[in-house]
């Protein structure tokens, strides 16, 4: 059950900030995430602070540098803008491939970025140490649908789709919080549990995420494979965004970025390597398919991963090719 | 309990009327049709009160304190801090009156308490409390002060009878004996046989997931007691409350109209209805009391999940010679209906069966009847079994199984079927599915596409008792009243349908009254797909009954024998000459009377015969070989069911049918986690029902009707037989893509990879 809180719904940016920077104090965007966890019981709110008064941050705003995607972009609308799904198509595949229409409706790209994990235990009446107890349960448990990669002590993967895309098209995130406004890379903006086990990104109290820039490159071609267990309503199993500066039959430049088996969108820095300089040819593709999987480290229970994750980034790349 | 083959305990019979049974109808004017539902408007606009949607006035919110353990005591329990809350009104212990009434039985020895001190699964019940508002409910639970002793649990059915194993109850985890069938010599039968297998099957436990969770709105008037609720069988909840709470029968309303799906976890009463009733009674205001969607994951009821070894012989020219069978379930920690075998012994002709079967308990919730009971668990391993025998011996599957069809039921003593559809759902099917030519395979090699299918038997037919009236009132519209709950089949439309056939009234003419012990009239629960057979042929009596007593007064106005009389609506038209006639409402005999009342029996099924619906399911997948996901790419379910009444809600039917044979497959399972046996999944995201993206668009239903004349409207049933094959035929169909067996399932990318990942280790 959701125990009662305040709520606010300011005009201003700063505003917002002021209020959100007290203990206690969660920002609203969409709320899909947000009422869920309340409801239960993940954790609590004294004061839910709505952005949804803040009209600068729902605008996509198009530069000669890239494009500036306001954080209250519903994922519906990001999947469906055609500037989006032109240039940055795997972003828009990405936010296509999230929850359910209704979802995707309702909630928005910064939401979707700054989203709790959906380890079930997490999720569930277990006092683990994401939520400041003792141990993982995962570890010992079903651990199905835990990560492949990453330092533990937590094994969540990351649950956004669209984290991945932005990592692989080199997005910057915007950031403003009481000591003013900052800019990190998407890669940067994601921490990992051995840093934080309580946080899943840089965030600290009272900053908001405010806009994803998305800078233009020339011959950028790249897509986004999801595998779930079921058609729709379904978080990635695995996942594999890919982008590519293709130039003269050749890949210059690659980025692989994984989802669902880290607990941030995880580089498959090995995969880009095998790419880089390379024609797309199915033995390239093969060996950077392969090259994704260097490093996994199977739980007892999602070894199937590593085989799912070859196959993603195989057919990612096999779209692009 | 239910014996071991439950749907074949005798039922006495009715006394049959005098007239005895109604010939079948000649030609049909309206049943048969598409015809949308007489609720659909009210369904779909949001007009129709559910229980969940019901209030009162003065009424209070309830909600129960729950196990948060697998298995645990309750040392001590402090309820004052409860009553001290802002709201509450009431409060339930497992000390207070009425808490210890004993509720699931257990066949030996006593069984659990309403209120149990000692929890043997996750969310067994402990405390209860009614306030002011739900917060205020859930508030005041949290203010309840227990002091758990934690015990160990067991959770794994293949574990559960291990010396060392913790006991679910004290006299150990085995339910009852096993039970065990055997018809030939097994072992002449493997003598035989050119080809022997033996494979062990393993399948899911499912949960119902209802659209609305379970529970009641209740209210007493003195020592009258009327409840609001969301179930498959008012008189079965009445029987139960009545029971436990020591009332007269008929103090004991139990109202069910609308009702947001059950399928087989709605069929007997809820403790929540009579902790709700016994809250009531401390508050002396109605009250209300409905799960969350959690705890209806947690204690709603499951499928249970079997295990099953198969060992079956086969001679090259597709002769069965043995089938021995083995299987196991859990109902979880208290007692339920676990069995498979019937299908093995029942489905394909074989000399030579044994077949044994036995349930462990485990520390989890409890089974209930979950759509086909048994069937699709058994057909899981049944139908694999035969698609590989088919293959061994290198025989078409369709021809294979049209080589065993039989016309006798093997497993009841070689009685005859009143009909069976099944060479016509296996033969006709393969011939509209387009069985026999391979789909073309795909550009990417690592795409895979396969067709499977697989035949079927659901085991029941429907039977006495049902009580149903029909109303004829002075300007020829009608009212009809029965007991049966409508659970989202169209059983109001159906039913509404047969009227208007018997009467020749519009169906927009009849009035429905049903699902209520206080004003309508005896049926058993909606269940076992036995209320169009068991309560349709009582409908059509009635308004047989109806219509007899007014063309008797139409015949002496019109001074013709009454035999060459028909009823059309609104008028009593001679047959041999149509300028003879009358309208209904210028009899003056019927003028006098006002109202004709029609009363009608279901009579009893014919002697020495067994009354089954039968299906046989075509699949086509998809599978990718890198990912290890399963389209289901195109199916045809061919039925059995006897007459189809409404071809609308028939194939509702069998569409539903079909996606739950897809969450079987593919998708369903309950997850508990093996460090706690708490369950991991107990939500609408992490549980795994199948999405509109999960099922075909590409799917037809096939009617095979075998005629059957068992009954007065020469229907069988089809909600469970229409699931009961489709696991079985996709799991077939992915072997065809892809040449590994899935033996334990549901089959998710996880199990499917593992798989692809030892055939290619294998070589
Ligand atoms: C059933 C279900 C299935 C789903 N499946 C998928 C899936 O397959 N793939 C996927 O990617 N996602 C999935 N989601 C997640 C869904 O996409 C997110 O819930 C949604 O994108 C969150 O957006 P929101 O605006 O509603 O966020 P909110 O719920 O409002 O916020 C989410 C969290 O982020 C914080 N927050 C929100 N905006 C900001 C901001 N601008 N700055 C700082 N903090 C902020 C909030 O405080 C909160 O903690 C699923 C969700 C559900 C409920
Ligand atoms: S994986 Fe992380 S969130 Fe999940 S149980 Fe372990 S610590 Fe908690």
């Amino acid at each position: 059950m959701i125990s009662s809180f305040t709520y606010a719904r300011p005009k201003t940016l700063q505003e917002a900030v002021e209020l959100l920077a007290k203990p206690g104090a969660r920002a609203h965007a969409g709320g899909t995430d947000l009422l869920g966890c309340l409801r239960d019981e993940v954790f609590s709110a004294e004061k839910v602070v709505s952005l949804s008064g803040l009209s600068e941050l729902k605008t996509i705003v198009p530069s000669p540098l890239g494009l500036h995607v306001g954080a209250l972009t519903t994922l519906a609308q990001v999947a469906s803008y055609k500037p989006i799904s032109g240039m940055y198509r795997a972003l828009a595949e990405g936010a296509a491939a999230a929850a359910s229409p209704q979802l995707r409706n309702q909630g928005t790209l910064g939401g979707n970025l700054c989203q709790r994990p959906r380890c079930w235990y997490f999720r569930g009446e277990f006092s683990c140490l994401r939520k400041g107890g003792e141990t993982c349960y995962a570890y010992d448990g079903e651990n199905q649908y835990h990560s492949l990669f990453g330092p533990g002590p937590c094994f969540i993967v990351h649950p956004s789709d669209t984290a991945s895309p932005l990592v692989a098209l080199e997005a910057k995130f915007r950031i403003a919080g009481p000591a003013g406004t900052r800019t990190v890379d998407a890669e940067a903006f994601f921490v990992l549990p051995d840093a934080e086990v309580q946080k899943e990104n840089v965030l600290k109290a009272g900053e908001i995420l405010t806009e994803v820039f998305l800078p233009a490159q020339a011959g950028l071609l790249s897509t986004y494979r999801k595998v779930r267990s079921r058609g729709a309503w379904d978080f990635a199993l695995a996942g594999a965004a890919v982008a590519l500066v293709v130039a003269g039959g050749k890949v210059a430049k690659a980025r692989v970025v994984l989802s669902g088996v880290a607990p941030v969108p995880w580089r498959a820095k090995k995969a880009e390597e095998a790419l880089t300089g390379k024609a797309l040819d199915p033995a390239v593709i093969r060996a950077a398919a392969e090259a994704a999987t260097a490093g996994a480290q199977p739980m007892s229970g999602n070894a199937y991963k590593v085989d799912l994750l070859r196959g993603a980034v195989e057919e990612a790349l096999r779209a692009i090719a | 309990m239910r014996s071991d083959l439950y749907f074949l305990a005798a039922i006495p019979p009715e006394t049959p009327r005098p007239e005895g049974e109604l010939p079948p109808w000649g030609e049909v004017r309206i049943v048969g049709k598409r015809l949308p539902r007489v609720d659909a408007f009210e369904r779909v606009s949001g007009k129709a009160v559910y229980p969940r949607d019901f209030s009162l006035p003065n009424m209070l919110q309830a909600a129960i304190l729950r196990s948060p353990h697998a298995h645990a005591r309750v040392k001590s329990i402090d309820l004052e801090p409860a009553k001290r809350m802002p709201g509450v009104v009431a409060v339930l212990g497992p000390s207070s009156p009425g808490a210890d009434m004993e509720w699931f039985a257990r066949p030996k020895a006593k069984g659990g308490l309403l209120l149990d001190p000692h929890c043997r699964a996750e969310g067994d019940e402990v405390a209860a409390v009614a306030a002011e508002t739900l917060p205020q409910a859930l508030d005041a639970l949290k203010a309840i002060q227990v002091e758990w002793e934690v015990l160990p649990f067991v959770i794994d059915p293949a574990r559960a009878l291990d010396e060392k194993a913790p006991k679910v109850w004290d006299e150990g985890n085995r339910v009852a004996d096993p039970v065990i069938y055997e018809r030939g010599d097994l072992a002449k039968g493997f003598a035989e046989a050119d080809v022997v297998l033996e494979e062990s099957y393993r399948t899911p436990c499912e949960i119902h997931v209802p659209m609305e969770v379970h529970g009641s709105v209740v209210a007493w008037d003195g020592p009258r007691l009327t409840v609001w609720d969301t179930t498959q069988g008012v008189y079965a909840v009445q029987g139960t409350v009545a029971q436990r709470l020591g009332l007269p029968l008929a103090n004991v309303r139990v109202i069910g109209h609308y009702m947001g799906g059950g399928f087989g976890s709605k069929l007997e009463a809820g403790k929540y209805t009579v902790i709700a009733a016994l809250l009531a009674k401390v508050a002396g205001r109605p009250v209300k009391l409905f799960l969350s969607r959690e705890e209806t994951f947690r204690v709603g009821g499951n499928r249970p999940a079997n295990a099953i070894r198969v060992k079956a012989g086969v001679k090259k020219d597709g002769t069965i010679t043995a089938i021995d069978w083995k299987s196991s379930g859990t109902p979880g920690a208290y007692p339920n209906n676990t069995n498979t075998a019937f299908q093995a012994a029942d489905l394909w002709t074989c000399a030579n069966v044994r077949t044994e079967e036995a349930g462990v308990y485990t520390n989890a919730g409890r089974a209930r009847a979950f759509r086909a009971p048994g069937f699709p668990q058994a057909n899981w391993a049944l139908e694999q079994m035969m698609d590989a025998l088919a293959r061994a011996i290198g025989m078409d599957q369709v021809a294979f199984r049209l080589k065993n069809v039989p016309t006798v039921s093997q497993r009841r003593g070689n009685q005859p079927y009143t009909s069976t559809g099944l060479a016509g759902c296996l033969g006709e099917g393969a011939k509209a599915f387009g069985w026999g030519t391979k789909p073309k395979a795909p550009a990417d090699p690592a795409i895979r596409k396969g067709i499977g299918m697989a035949g079927g038997i659901w085991g029941y037919g429907g039977g006495p008792p049902s009580t149903v009236i029909v109303k004829l009132f002075s300007d020829g519209s009608v009212n009809l009243n029965m007991g049966a709950a409508d659970i989202g089949t169209g059983t109001k439309t159906v039913m509404a349908m047969v009227v208007s056939e018997e009467l020749g009234v519009p169906v927009e003419s009849i009035r429905i009254e049903h699902a209520d012990t206080g004003t309508t009239q005896y049926a058993t629960p909606s269940g076992g797909s036995k209320t169009v057979p068991s309560d349709s042929p009582a409908v059509r009596a009635a308004a047989a009954d109806c219509k007899r007593q007014i063309l008797k007064m139409a015949a002496a106005e019109l001074k013709l024998p009454a035999a060459e009389l028909k009823l059309l609506g609104k008028e009593v038209v001679s047959a041999a000459d149509p300028s003879k006639k009358v309208a209904i409402s210028a009899i003056p005999a019927f003028q006098r009377q006002q109202l004709v009342v029609g009363i009608g029996f279901r009579e009893p099924n014919p002697d020495g015969k067994v009354i089954n619906p039968f299906a046989a399911h075509f699949a086509e997948v998809e599978v990718n070989t890198r990912t290890g996901e399963v389209t289901v790419t195109r199916f045809l379910a061919a039925q059995d069911s006897g007459r189809v009444l409404n071809r609308m809600t028939f194939d509702n039917q069998v569409f539903g049918g079909v996606v739950f044979g897809i969450g079987f497959a593919r998708t369903e399972e309950r997850i508990l986690d093996r460090q706690t046996g708490k369950m991991l999944n107990a939500n609408w995201h992490d549980y795994k029902v199948p999405t509109a993206l999960d099922v075909p668009a590409d799917q037809a239903t096939l009617v095979v009707d075998a005629r059957d004349t068992a009954n007065s409207t020469n229907t069988k049933g089809v909600g469970e037989p229409a699931t009961i094959p489709t696991g079985s035929a996709i799991a077939n169909a992915v072997f065809d893509a892809v040449g590994v067996r899935v033996t334990e399932g549901p089959i998710t990318p996880q199990r499917l990879l593992e798989l692809l990942a030892r055939q290619k280790a294998r070589g």
